[in-house]
């Protein structure tokens, strides 16, 4: 050890982090495992909900509203109303939103909440409430999205409306 | 300066003590542009790694009120929460920590190497292109042209060039290393070899590739894992393996033992990544893989913390007079025990309970504010006292030493409270919204104590500059005073 080389520790090091990189980056890409195709009755982003969902990443949304449901106790309630995340849900979305942290609820089943159904009473409401949060929940710490414009107001409700909206349309004997 | 014959001294960690750099005394002349002496990349990248420590301190005090008080500086879109969160983070990144801590690297190399660096002018050219792109890539970020995908939200063509200067910086590094007159290797540049080789690869995959869903979200982690564990980590353990032996003049307590802590970090650090999906929709082994890795992290973990703790003990009387010395202490703590509570958010029930709550983010900042602050100020004293031989002002460090500890526990402990009742509330069917009120009382504190810490902060950066263009003689301290 006295007298370490510098090229050995080169060699060594590419290894390690080269396994690692082959566990991590390489593997999942031939994983069976890993969704190769959209769960059942998922459907691709519409021109607006895309928008929507790009108007998502760029205010930085993903930040305190996360997308992933866990079969956790801490997720009780949301697995018992919506089930599990599964990494066929996710098979459009680049870039990934899964998020890291809940200041906010978990949104990926919002389009079931606020759905498409009710009408203009449900986009007037997701409208009002990017505009001022704390106008229907004092204590909210959402910021206020009052500087959008009405069509990326708009498209961003479309995109909210459509999270997790697919579910329920799947006939039940296909989901189970 | 120095004599050849003093060069091949033994590889001690004292070998440069009197802080001698193996540059040729006779072309370090006045008619040398400024950017070709030596250690001037050194002072542009630790410069700029405080200027950025600031700026990020800021941002994150802003967002911090930003979360109790919703309305502060409502209706500035570049002032909105969710565009200050990436250039707070990315700052904290690219600003402040790998400039700092390069800084500290082009420091190090040529005294650990007995050469001069490669080309100190491509060492501060490289600074002020980064920082010039840093200021470029915020401003897109800020005016929505964020990737929005975590720590690759700077826009093209900003992230790439990050990629070029980092192979540039590399090659500088590495070139200096190779061409090294010290054939010995200190444990220091082996973190450094560690930072500088795989780099390229991570970042180029994680900012530049297009994957989707599940895929998209495991290469994610796996880069900013790799950013955080072997790019800021191993630059800063290795800035601490080169200071504290100084700071406490003797050697370091065994090398055994910190070749036992590398080597099993370089092993374990990069599979750290999938551990942000644990319980996600992501297959078995990614989890256990993650899982395991974070546990095994316990092994470098207790290397450092017995290497460190051996070099440190008996050293009251040094802790006392040398405030520098205090801010390593303080950093190695807190790398400890940010390292020992990322192994037990990867233990599973505790991941399920705390993943998506504060806890995260008060063991993000017992890392960077707790481990990459402290280390960082305790370079930039030890620069100032041994390099630059100049006495920075006592009573203004010891007020920083306080209230950047009394900051960093006041976060910490408040955020780690926080995510602690927001994981109880949410395990007994209550929901994130439900609990804001619970939450407000710690948002507060973290506010009060993001506070503490820039206060701190002004103070630092007051003494520094103050002290830097202080007229030399005034204030240079005697070497023998500082070797007592």
């Amino acid at each position: 050890m006295r007298y370490t080389r510098v090229f050995p520790i080169v060699i060594v090091l590419s290894i390690l982090f080269g396994l690692a990189f082959t566990g991590l980056v390489i593997a999942p890409g031939f994983a069976s495992d890993i969704a190769r195709a959209p769960t059942v009755g998922l459907v691709a982003y519409t021109a607006p909900e895309a928008r929507g969902r790009k108007i998502y990443a760029r205010e930085g949304c993903v930040y305190c509203h996360s997308q992933q449901v866990r079969n956790v106790k801490a997720d009780e309630n949301m697995v018992a109303s919506y089930g599990v995340s599964k990494a066929g849900d996710y098979f459009y979305d680049t870039p990934h939103l899964l998020g890291t942290g809940r200041q906010g609820p978990d949104l990926s089943n919002e389009g079931r909440i606020w759905r498409r159904d009710i009408g203009q009473p449900a986009r007037d409401y997701l409208i009002a409430h990017f505009i001022n949060p704390r106008q229907y929940n004092p204590s909210s710490i959402m910021p206020s999205f009052d500087y959008l414009s009405e069509q990326e107001l708009s498209d961003l409700t479309d995109y909210i409306q459509s999270l997790g909206a697919w579910k329920d349309n799947v006939p039940a004997e296909v989901a189970s | 300066m120095v004599s050849r014959t003093h060069l091949t001294l033994s590889m001690t960690s004292l070998q440069d003590r009197n802080n001698l750099v193996a540059t040729n005394n006779s072309i370090e002349s006045s008619s040398m542009r400024p950017m070709d002496r030596s250690d001037s990349a050194t002072r542009i990248w630790l410069y700029s790694g405080i200027f950025w420590m600031s700026v990020t301190m800021l941002i994150g005090l802003i967002e911090a009120v930003k979360l109790f008080y919703p309305e502060f500086l409502q209706g500035i879109p570049m002032l909105a929460y969710g565009r200050l969160r990436p250039v707070h983070t990315n700052i904290g990144l690219f600003g402040f920590m790998s400039m700092g801590y390069l800084g500290a690297t082009f420091y190090m190399v040529p005294r650990l190497t007995q050469t001069p660096l490669f080309s100190e002018r491509l060492g501060s050219l490289t600074a002020w292109v980064w920082n010039l792109n840093l200021v470029g890539g915020c401003l897109g970020i800020l005016m929505g042209y964020s990737k929005g995908k975590e720590y690759t939200e700077i826009p093209f063509p900003f992230d790439m060039i990050i990629g070029l200067l980092v192979i540039a910086i590399a090659g500088n590094l590495f070139s200096t290393i190779t061409m090294r007159r010290e054939q010995r290797v200190y444990v220091s540049l082996w973190y450094i070899l560690l930072a500088i080789i795989p780099f390229p690869i991570y970042y180029t995959l994680g900012n530049a590739s297009k994957f989707s869903g599940i895929e998209d979200a495991i290469i994610n982690w796996f880069y900013s894992h790799n950013l955080f564990g072997i790019w800021l980590t191993t630059l800063g353990l290795a800035t601490l393996y080169y200071i504290v032996p100084k700071q406490v003049n003797k050697p370091l307590y065994s090398h055994i033992v910190s070749f036992v802590g590398f080597w099993s970090l370089a092993a374990f650090y990069p599979w750290n990544g999938g551990h942000h999906v644990i319980w996600g929709p992501v297959p078995m082994w990614v989890m256990t893989a993650s899982v395991t890795a974070s546990i095994a992290m316990f092994v470098p973990t207790f290397a450092t913390m017995v290497n460190f703790g051996g070099t440190a003990w008996g050293t009251w009387a040094i802790m006392k007079r040398d405030i520098g010395y205090r801010f390593s202490l303080m950093a190695y703590a807190c790398y400890v025990g940010a390292s020992l509570w990322g192994t037990g958010l990867a233990v599973m029930s505790l991941n399920a309970k705390l993943h998506f709550t504060n806890m995260t983010i008060a063991h993000v900042h017992l890392g960077f504010l707790g481990f990459g602050v402290p280390g960082l100020i305790a370079f930039t004293y030890f620069y100032i006292e041994r390099s630059l031989k100049l006495k920075y002002s006592r009573p203004l460090a010891e007020w920083h030493f306080w209230l950047t500890m009394l900051g960093i526990v006041g976060y910490v402990v408040s955020m780690g409270i926080s995510g602690w009742v927001e994981g109880s509330a949410w395990e007994a069917g209550n929901s994130p919204q439900g609990t804001m009120v619970d939450r407000y009382p710690y948002h507060v504190a973290r506010a009060i104590s993001g506070l503490i810490v820039l206060l701190g902060q002004f103070l630092f950066v007051t003494n520094v500059v103050k002290t830097v263009n202080a007229p030399a003689a005034l204030t240079a301290t005697s070497p023998d005073a500082l070797q007592s």
